[in-house]
């Protein structure tokens, strides 16, 4: 059997935001792209189980987060904690932004509890529906919404943000306008 | 420490007989809207630098040889895998 290219496409359009979210789980890119490349093998192995008009991003994302549960009990011993490297592996992404502000946000997100921080990027820069979220990692709605909470909290604590200028929105914004190329 | 008027405790300023109407600190309370306000303003910067953070990532598109290996899978027959 020859894949829809259809549904090629939509795998492929999914890469990108996968790849982000496998580094954000990993903390080194190298082991993301491995996990990435995992993930994809699995999906298009078992195809036949995705719905043609239902979610493929969120069909994709419980894929790889489950390969990454399972791999990272596995490995428990060795990786141990991913939370703290998270901020060291970013620094290694291309400085568009290359700002103190921003190294201070990196590393705060870095010291987020795991399932905290997976939540935040999964609802606030991946885009996904908190009921998305929930079916990616495989838990109640409720839960999201409070470890998203949580995370928001801890992370305005964390940077201690008590003016708005401290974040510079300026340079924020254009930051978000020269990531573009999500849809 | 010096203060500017002695307060006669007895006989307190009328306004101060309502309570609900001032924080802990003795703020009123309707500077708290500003402060909702800027944690709203708080959360929509960590939003952006989240964002920003994490296309840092997507702008970078889908690897040749990831680009590779959806082709090649997407292509051979069953049972080549």
């Amino acid at each position: 059997m020859r894949l829809d290219p259809a549904i090629r496409d939509q795998v492929l359009a999914t890469v990108p935001s996968l790849r982000a979210f496998a580094i954000s789980l990993c903390g080194n890119i190298d082991r993301a792209d491995d996990l990435v490349q995992e993930t994809l093998l699995r999906a298009l192995a078992h195809i036949d189980s995705f719905r043609p008009g239902t979610n493929m991003p969120a069909w994709l994302f419980t894929i790889l987060r489950n390969l990454f549960r399972s791999e990272y009990r596995k490995r428990r011993r060795e990786v141990e904690d991913t939370d703290g490297r998270y901020a060291e592996t970013l620094k290694s992404q291309p400085e568009q932004t290359g700002r103190v502000e921003f190294n201070e946000f990196r590393a705060a997100l870095g010291k987020l509890p795991s399932d905290q921080r997976e939540a935040l990027i999964l609802v606030g820069a991946s885009g996904f529906s908190y009921e998305d979220t929930a079916t990616i990692c495989g838990c109640a709605v409720g839960t999201i919404k409070s470890r998203v909470n949580r995370a928001r909290t801890r992370l305005a604590d964390l940077l201690a943000i008590d003016s708005v200028d401290d974040f510079g929105p300026d340079r924020a914004t254009r930051a978000v306008l020269a990531g573009g190329g999500r849809s | 420490m010096k203060s500017g008027k002695t307060v006669n405790i007895e006989t307190p300023a009328p306004n101060e007989n309502k309570p609900e109407a001032r924080d802990a600190m003795g703020r009123p309370v309707t500077q708290r809207k500003s402060e909702v306000r800027l944690g709203r303003e708080v959360q929509a910067r960590i939003g952006q630098q989240l964002r920003a953070l994490y296309d840092d990532v997507v702008s970078e598109g889908v690897p040749q040889h990831i680009a590779d290996l959806v082709r090649r899978l997407s292509e051979q027959d069953d049972g080549a895998a």
